[in-house]
């Protein structure tokens, strides 16, 4: 979805430089004299730190959600009452077409909506790591192909193809993981191409080489370790992604209907006749548990971005 | 120091600069100095030892956390005190500056000759097509052969160089009084350092003006300068005319700079120099200085006037 | 390999793929495959099921297949639909012209007002304003858009009754369109802005600290005068990426914009051939989008090569 994407935009500046690193030449930042660089003299921003905490505590809440959905939910969301009610003392927020309990339904649905957003993350993390460590390690024609892959595969736009998937087989949840996590991978090959790029040259890596141990060995124990916390923000943004764009397949209809996630839930809300009734009890909250969960993990993302640029830059500082 | 003649063009006092941050660093303490019209005076040190900061602070160009105090007075005016709009309006027009990385200096995307006239399209609001074939006239008279060919170039095209020269074309195109070249000739190469002296040359003599040349290269200073002062950890050391400098030269750091080149035998300094947010008590240069006494380990020494030079060491009280 | 010749490669390579893929979907999924061809829920006779597989000459082998299959498709024959009785190019195109109106617009209308108050918010990105407007973008990025899409539908239209709720027109004349157009435009606008303010908002605040930034700065030149006149063409440049990359994205929501606001488009269209199971139909969009999604890849490709010298070479 394109907000999906917006959600990754903020690397994107860093994906687009390194698609067009042939045309964009290193820019080293400007230093104002000799070593000392101002930039780690700046004072860290009180009301950025109340962020994160919030994000951190609304992720920890949504999480808490989909583990122990019994100790949240008044009912069991197959229970059915009496359809079509209004929120009232037992039911806090109405019941839907065939009477099940909106909030407990709610709470269940935390569950499938973030698996399905953790999966897909996942394996597209997985795949792109693998990808890019393997262009930025080995280079030259390697490099060429695997990134030649990357631009020609992921032209493909998900949706579609999902929709064109969903409609000729049953639908199902793992379709919708796989090929979400089949086709995001991108941004984080390229990010982890150009890392892997940088700590190639570093003296560690080398001296391994020169020890004879085998590029696999190097890879994993040398050059990976350094590549998580650039892995992490990446991968909390990817689940941001995957669940939006689960929501929006669920509302035509394609995710597994048997497993209620929050997108479902809408769906059903709009086409049968939640809409039309007025009744926002029942299409609000999941809308807004879908963005505030989706929004406490790119909040989570974005933090941990800035803390790792805030540390490989004070790093090249003390230098 | 004061100098007399001809009106002084620039006038330095006192001038203290500090950063804050987690902690306040003080960068540039005490520094003195003036440039007359059509002088030039070298500053000369080591990386980090402040030079650049002194530039960046006449134009006004530090990071908002930077705290400036002291005088930087232009043609009698007090720079410290315009304000950032009047300050546009001085910048590129009176006093100009060159920088050391002319390829990242230029903006990519923009042709050369797009850049050469857009000082003349921003201050004295110049038609384009006028402006840029007054860029064409100008890049003619750096003696560049295809000068309409180079109009259309981009700087990604180009050698560092051509580009350092471009940039020298683009800051002097609307003839300031003051240019400030911050380490002009680093990363070129020796043909390109030559190059780069004559164009220098043309604009003292041609165009009178002033320059005030930050560079770390001793021989490139000693082709070029009228006086010459050395930085060591934020203050001036030694302020003298150029032959003194070279011939007789007093502070032991500067002799020592001098000692390093390659024609008087390469041999180097001893130790580092100090990190500006801790400097060492009493003289800064103490702990490399092979003369040191017990008292320059405990009293910081001032700029003393001597003959006409100036020199902050006990040697010469 | 020279760089348009690799360039030139991929496009192919991704447009091979396209139609490998929607070749093999049919003919791999479970099922006969002359169903999986025509659509379920199609009642023909088994006469005409044994004319079909002749036509469509599932007896042949898969390469023979394979050749007529890119031969139909340079001839832009997309196959027939048996749920709407029309061949699908046709189907397709008819409504792709709202579509891509409806999109095309606030599109250009998003990247534009993204694109600038981005610019502005990493100009100055300490300001109150730009937090706010920053926090704000973000918070819309993480709403599904048609959540947006049925939030703007609810309050504008059955609440405050300001605008229609169904339909691209009462009447075909322009004003009535455009009464019908404004509220989808407005959210599809707002999903295209937030995403290119972020990514103008970072790459601005990455320009910013470049030398030619502080050259500018130094040649005289004022504030806004800095950002409009040098920084920004420099920092659009990942922005022109981005809108290729995106523009899968952007289309597909669209179509969901497009369903909740009940629009005569090709969103409805996917929608009631989803749930009809007319796959010909289906195939037929998902080749129509990805083909206009690497188109849009190579325009953007030609618009960098054009905005960026360093990718060109000098005569």
């Amino acid at each position: 979805m394109s907000q999906s994407a917006c959600i990754e935009g903020s690397c994107m500046k860093e994906a687009c430089v390194e698609e067009n690193s042939e045309k964009r030449q290193e820019k080293p930042g400007f230093k104002l004299f000799g070593e000392v660089s101002f930039r780690s003299f700046r004072k860290h921003e009180s009301s950025l730190a109340l962020f994160n905490w919030i994000s951190i505590l609304l992720f920890t809440f949504f999480l808490f959600m989909a583990f122990f959905p019994s100790s949240l939910a008044p009912y069991a969301p197959e229970e059915r009452f009496i359809p079509y009610e209004a929120p009232s003392g037992r039911h806090l927020l109405g019941t839907n077409d065939i009477g099940n309990d909106i909030l407990s339904e709610l709470v269940f649905g935390a569950r499938i909506s973030i698996t399905v957003g953790f999966a897909a993350a996942l394996i597209s993390t997985l795949i792109g790591t693998v990808l890019g460590l393997c262009a930025g390690y080995f280079r030259g024609v390697l490099d060429e192909l695997l990134m030649g892959f990357t631009d020609v595969v992921l032209v493909i736009p998900k949706i579609p193809l999902i929709i064109v998937l969903g409609a000729f087989l049953r639908p199902s949840i793992w379709i919708l993981i796989l090929v979400l996590g089949l086709l995001s991978w991108e941004s984080t090959a390229r990010v982890t191409r150009s890392k892997a790029l940088q700590l190639r040259e570093a003296g560690y890596v080398k001296s391994a080489q020169c020890m004879g141990f085998s590029p696999y060995h190097i890879m994993t124990s040398d050059i990976f370790p350094n590549i998580i916390h650039v892995l992490l923000p990446k991968f909390m943004l990817a689940i941001a992604s995957a669940m939006i764009s689960e929501a929006s397949l669920s509302f035509l209809g394609l995710g597994d209907i048997s497993l209620k996630s929050w997108g479902i839930m809408l769906s059903f809300a709009f086409f049968r006749g939640g809409f039309i009734r007025d009744m926002w009890w029942w299409y609000m909250p999941p809308g807004i548990c879908i963005t505030f969960c989706v929004l406490s993990i790119a909040l989570v993302g974005f933090g941990l971005e800035a803390k790792e640029k805030e540390y490989s830059e004070e790093g090249a500082n003390i230098s | 120091m004061k100098s007399h003649a001809s009106s002084t063009l620039l006038e330095v006092r006192d001038l203290e600069v500090s950063f804050q941050g987690i902690e306040t660093v003080t960068v540039l303490s005490g520094i003195s100095f003036s440039i007359r019209e059509s002088e030039t005076l070298a500053l000369v040190g080591e990386t980090g030892c402040g030079k650049s900061v002194v530039a960046h602070t006449i134009m006004h160009l530090l990071p908002p956390e930077s705290r400036v105090k002291g005088a930087v007075e232009f043609k009698g005016k007090n720079l410290l005190g315009l304000n950032e709009k009047e300050m546009t309006k001085i910048r590129g027009k009176e006093i100009a500056i060159i920088f050391q990385d002319p390829s990242l200096a230029l903006n990519p995307v923009y042709s050369i000759g797009h850049q050469l006239a857009e000082p003349l399209r921003v201050h004295q609001k110049e038609k384009k097509k006028a402006a840029l074939s007054r860029a064409a006239i100008a890049l003619k008279c750096m003696s560049f052969e295809n000068f309409s060919e180079c109009i259309n170039y981009y700087p990604s095209w180009c050698s560092g160089g051509m580009n350092q020269r471009f940039l020298i074309a683009a800051s002097t195109m609307l003839n300031p009084a003051l240019l400030i070249a911050d380490e002009p000739s680093k990363g070129l190469d020796k043909k390109c350092v030559a190059e780069l002296e004559t164009e220098l040359k043309k604009l003292k003599v041609e165009r009178k003006t002033s320059l005030l040349l930050i560079s770390h290269d001793l021989g490139f200073v000693q082709r070029l300068a009228n006086r010459i002062a050395v930085m060591y950890a934020g203050e001036i050391i030694e302020l003298a005319d150029s032959s003194s400098v070279f011939e007789k030269p007093l502070h032991p750091y500067t002799r020592g700079l001098l000692n390093s080149l390659p024609e008087k035998g390469f041999i180097p300094i001893p130790g580092f120099s100090p990190p500006l947010n801790s400097p060492p008590l009493g003289c800064r240069f103490h702990p490399r200085c092979p003369l040191r006494e017990k008292y320059c380990i405990q009293v910081h020494p001032e700029l003393k006037e001597i003959d006409g030079r100036a020199v902050r060491c006990f040697l010469y009280p | 390999m020279s760089g348009i010749a690799r360039k030139v490669t991929r496009y192919f390579a991704s447009f091979m793929l396209i139609a490998v893929i929607n070749f093999t979907l049919p003919r791999l999924m479970p099922g006969d495959p002359i169903k999986n061809l025509i659509g379920e829920d199609v009642y023909i006779s088994e006469k005409m099921m044994e004319e079909l597989r002749l036509e469509l000459g599932l007896n042949m082998p898969l390469s023979e297949q394979f050749a007529s299959y890119l031969s139909d498709l340079l001839h832009l024959d997309l196959g027939h639909s048996y749920h709407l009785h029309a061949p699908v190019a046709e189907i397709l195109l008819n409504k792709m012209e709202w579509t891509l109106l409806f999109v095309g617009i606030s599109v250009v209308i998003g990247s534009l007002l993204g694109g600038f108050l981005g610019a502005l918010a990493g100009w100055k990105p300490k300001k109150k304003v730009s937090r706010l407007t920053s926090f704000a973008f973000v918070v819309i990025s993480c709403i599904p858009p048609y959540f947006l899409a049925l939030l703007t539908l609810y309050l504008f239209a059955f609440k405050l009754g300001l605008f229609p709720s169904k339909g691209f027109y009462d009447t075909p004349e322009i004003g009535s369109v455009l009464h019908h157009l404004f509220l989808p435009t407005c959210v599809m606008s707002v999903f295209s802005a937030s995403r290119n303010f972020l990514v103008m908002r970072g790459s601005v605040i990455q320009e910013k600290e470049q030398l030619y930034a502080l050259y500018a700065r130094a040649k005289g030149l004022h504030d806004t005068g800095i950002l409009f006149r040098h920084i920004i063409k420099n920092a659009s440049l990942p922005i022109i990426t981005l809108l290729a990359l995106d523009f899968g994205f952007l289309f597909s929501g669209a179509l969901f914009i497009e369903i909740v606001f009940s629009l005569n488009g090709m969103g409805l269209l996917i929608y009631d051939a989803i749930m009809g199971k007319d796959y010909p139909l289906l195939q037929g969009a998902f080749l129509v989008i990805a083909f206009t999604a690497l188109l849009a890849n190579m325009l953007a490709d030609l618009l960098y090569a054009l905005i960026d010298p360093r990718v060109r070479r000098p005569a």
